[in-house]
């Protein structure tokens, strides 16, 4: 027995002995070339900082944050999660402006910013005291080299569709000196807003690194060496990130964050996160339950702030299949699911009705078209006898002229919410006689089916997180009928003359009558059912202090986070 | 022994091996993109492309096959694109994790299970007997999740009131690092605690069945009356004489249980958060992360290879007739 125990161990400690050879193929070797350096840089540079901590109660103890899922990394394809992409923006680096509370744009990276007069040109003027966390200061060449990164789809940037109106290549952008870059696009929506999102990475870094080998750099996963108030310490994957307050933090943004560290877990299971947020074992707890939200309320220790967020939730109806080609019958779906009833019931209310795809926190809202499309049975069924479905053989269900029953298929990956729904949609729907059956799909088949080119789904629920820009070419246009995002398929001139106007409009104030008739005319064809944003939930232990979480994010003021030196966790 | 042991491991390879290519064909006829976990408004479908290319999923499947096979073979186990790391990191991260948990577990199962296995045999129908049968039925039959639940909210929700509390999940504190080893050493305990007292109950039970069933057919065996008439104490009959036979089939009890407890206790690691190999295969299924599933797959294989290995070398440790007859 002895020996065979040995055998294992051997065999243990010789998978582990393998690890960071160079050149073995599996990235192992790069990781502790690259990040060995870069993280003592990083620890030499922090150390310069030793015995200058600031002094005050509101300073040090650790948070921790529970979510469910793994935050992938810190790369530019990282930010494709949402998660990824709030970690990235305000702890590990710096974007060149951010929100404030009411969503106007302010200095962040960027002290100031100008558009020139005929929105083609936006020049930012950065600050000249933010250092990368090994020592180097960010400069404009940072920023270039950020956007030439992620305009190319080599690196894997979600969303370099943000810079469609950008002059192509290194034209679009110009390093006019070492604190001021400037861009050069056609004139376009929302010109600001992309800026926010988009973290600046590291050129001295990263600048030799061949775009394409970006993605599966260690950079992203074992060492991201950011600019941002946190500096990144260590992480167990699939267990937990740490990160450590930057000293070197501009004293005009607010200096060196209150807390001494901030680490967060992953929790797979929800139970489990209400349980250590009762414990004590979290601070927070990111999207809470809603009967977890109503339990945490009635503990005087908890508080749950609670906000609406720019998510949505739909039915595509898929206008392909003869049952659901016709507008009437798409509205009458519409007419005859009660969805206040649904966001009384599945989300204890705590949502906002939808009839388009804006989120009630943009600002085309519009607020009107909250009593369109009302839940209405009888008129749902005027307009399916008047597109000619009646109940022919009288079983309760509608048949058309030939015969065939008004079946629809809905499709749904595993989800609670989502089978609520579904069984309650089945129900209502029951009642104007149409015969829905939902089916449940594992999530990446779910997504096969409905991004495929056939489509074999009729109906399909889905919830999309959609930011603040929003562009629904993708999933409305005719253009792109077969392409990836078009679930519905339906094609209108009316819609795609407002989905080609609407990109081209920066003024606000000019694009808002736009939206609206867009918005109208959504009801018209109604290629979804838009059924509502669910308010975000977050458990927060009351230790934890400074916290303003809002539309912007969980850890938009996260610098400003602080816990009672009474109860505080240390280390 | 040595060349006993090294025979079964060879012939092992070819089993795992095509083990590995079995779940490789399996993995890639299961319907769904892997590239879709990115599937959201604003992602353009060439980044979607450009990442299936980067994870291998443009080539015919005999190209990837024979690309995975050679990386496999030169030691290579790919890259986790969920993760942003080369697969043995990630595996290496859980797997030490697992195999705590798991040994602290199995041990103390097999060493309770035996202990209480016996006692019954002993005391066959008293009301002891009785009593350790329903609590170890009760063990035994319980979904693992909500025992797991259960022990979370009497020792960690201060329900229990008793002197000791123990953390709800993960496996060491935040900020662990910074402690001094020794506090490093009693917080990573601390964090054992609950999810290896679930395992061992769970798995006590079986045990000590097993364990009950097995003394009885010793105890009635005609050597045992013979020691017995012999005059031995009845302590030395049990222990030398009946239990040395009694563990014979309690070892293909463990053969089975090693690699089951590296592979089955996922609900435990989701429960408790417990960064292992469970976890890490069942998100990696979830998020179809290819080449993290074939590791774990070959690592499973060889768990299997070795807890039979482990049971074969067990036989002749117990019974010296095995051990001469293989000598």
């Amino acid at each position: 027995m002895k020996r065979s125990l040995s055998f294992l161990l051997f065999f243990a400690l010789s998978t582990t002995a393998c690890v960071g050879e160079p050149g073995d193929g599996s990235g192992v070797g790069l990781q502790d070339a690259f990040c060995g350096p870069a993280m003592a840089r990083v620890d030499s540079f922090m150390a310069t900082f030793a015995g200058q901590e600031p002094v005050g109660e509101r300073y040090g103890g650790t948070v921790v944050l529970g979510s469910l899922g793994d935050v992938s990394g810190m790369g530019p394809g990282d930010a494709i999660s949402v998660e990824a992409a709030q970690h990235q923006q305000f702890l590990n680096f710096m974007t060149l402006i951010e929100f404030d509370e009411n969503l106007e744009p302010a200095p962040y990276l960027a002290t100031s910013w100008e558009i020139s007069e005929d929105q083609t040109e936006l020049t930012f003027h950065l600050r000249g005291d933010v250092y990368w966390h090994d020592g180097e200061r960010t400069t404009a060449q940072d920023v270039a080299f950020t956007y030439l990164t992620v305009i190319n789809p080599e690196s894997e940037y979600a969303n370099p569709g943000y810079f469609q109106a950008y002059l192509p290549g290194e034209e679009g952008v110009e390093v006019v000196d070492p604190l001021t870059v400037k861009f050069h696009f056609n004139p376009h929506a929302d010109i600001l807003e992309t800026w926010r999102n988009l973290s600046i990475l590291p050129h001295h870094l990263l600048g030799d690194v061949p775009t394409a080998e970006l993605a599966r750099h260690p950079f992203g996963g074992v060492c991201p060496v950011g600019n941002g108030p946190f500096r990144f310490s260590s992480r167990s994957p699939g267990d937990s990130w740490t990160w450590e307050a930057n000293p070197a933090f501009p004293e005009a943004l607010g200096g060196r964050p209150y807390l001494d560290r901030y680490v967060y877990r992953v929790i797979p299971s929800h139970t489990t996160l209400m349980a250590e947020l009762l414990a004590g074992g979290v601070d927070v707890y990111i999207q809470m339950l809603p009967n977890h939200a109503v339990m945490a309320r009635e503990e005087p220790s908890l508080r749950v702030p609670t906000f609406p967020y720019p998510s949505i939730f739909f039915v595509a109806w898929n206008s392909r299949v003869p049952e659901l080609a016709d507008a009437r019958v798409r509205r009458a779906l519409t007419l005859g699911i009660n969805r206040p009833q649904l966001i009384e019931g599945i989300q204890r209310g705590e949502a906002i009705l939808l009839n388009s795809g804006i989120p009630p926190v943009h600002w085309a809202y519009d607020p009107t078209l909250e009593d369109s499309l009302r839940y209405d049975p009888d008129q749902a069924r005027t307009l399916l006898d008047t597109a000619g479905w009646v109940d022919r053989d009288g079983d309760g269900f509608r048949e058309n002229g030939d015969g065939a029953p008004l079946q629809i298929d809905l499709v749904y990956n595993q989800n609670q919410e989502r089978q609520q729904v579904a069984e309650v949609m089945r129900v209502q729907l029951q009642d104007i006689g149409v015969d829905l059956r939902p089916r449940v799909l594992e999530r990446m088949t779910y997504s096969g089916v409905i991004t495929s080119v056939e489509r074999e789904f009729d109906g399909a629920l889905v919830t999309f997180e959609t930011g603040f820009r929003i562009d629904d070419r993708d999933l409305f246009h005719s253009e792109v009928r077969d392409g990836f995002y078009a679930f519905s398929g339906t094609v209108d001139p009316e819609l795609d003359r407002y989905l080609d106007t609407l990109q081209l409009i920066p003024d606000w104030e000019e694009a808002l009558p736009v939206w609206q008739a867009y918005q109208l005319r959504l009801l018209e064809v109604q290629p979804y059912t838009y059924l509502y944003s669910a308010l975000r939930r977050n458990g927060v232990n009351r230790r934890l202090q400074g916290v303003a979480m809002d539309t912007r994010g969980d850890l938009a003021s996260i610098r400003h986070w602080w816990t009672d030196p009474q109860s505080r966790r240390t280390p | 022994m040595l060349s006993f042991a090294l025979r079964r491991m060879l012939a092992a390879v070819p089993l795992i091996l095509g083990v590995a290519t079995l779940v490789f064909i399996a993995l890639s006829l299961v319907p769904g993109d892997p590239a879709l976990i990115y599937l959201r408004p604003g992602v353009s479908p060439e980044v979607l492309e450009r990442i299936r290319e980067t994870m291998g999923l443009d080539d015919p499947l005999g190209i990837r096959y024979g690309k995975w096979l050679w990386a496999f073979l030169h030691g290579d186990f790919g890259y986790s694109h969920f993760y942003q790391m080369p697969v043995r990191a990630r595996v290496l991260a859980a797997l030490p994790n697992t195999l705590l948990l798991a040994s602290g577990a199995l041990f103390l199962s097999f060493l309770i299970g035996v202990l209480v296995g016996v006692l019954q045999a002993v005391k066959r129908g008293s009301l002891l007997d009785s009593v350790l049968s329903g609590v170890t039925l009760f063990f035994y039959s319980i979904p693992s999740f909500w025992l797991a639940l259960m022990l979370i909210l009497i020792f960690s929700l201060g329900i229990w009131g008793g002197p000791f509390s123990f953390p709800v999940s993960g496996s060491t504190s935040p900020g662990a690092a910074l402690l001094s080893p020794w506090d490093q050493l009693t917080d990573r305990l601390h964090h054992l605690v609950l999810p290896t007292l679930t395992l061992t109950l769970i798995l006590t039970g079986g045990v000590a069945r097993y364990v009950r069933t097995s003394m009885l057919e010793v105890i009635q065996q005609d050597y045992i009356r013979t020691a017995r008439a012999k005059g031995l104490p009845e302590s030395k009959v049990i222990l030398k004489h009946g239990l040395r036979n009694g563990l014979i089939p309690v070892v293909t009890l463990f053969g089975v249980y090693f690699p089951f407890l590296l592979s089955g206790a996922v609900l435990i690691e989701v429960v408790f958060a417990w960064p292992g190999m469970g976890r890490l295969m069942l998100e990696a299924i979830h998020s179809r992360d290819y080449p993290v599933v074939l590791a774990g797959t070959f690592l499973f294989g060889v768990m299997v290879v070795l807890g039979n290995l482990l049971a074969d070398l067990l036989y002749g440790v117990v019974d010296p007739r095995i051990r001469e007859r293989r000598g």
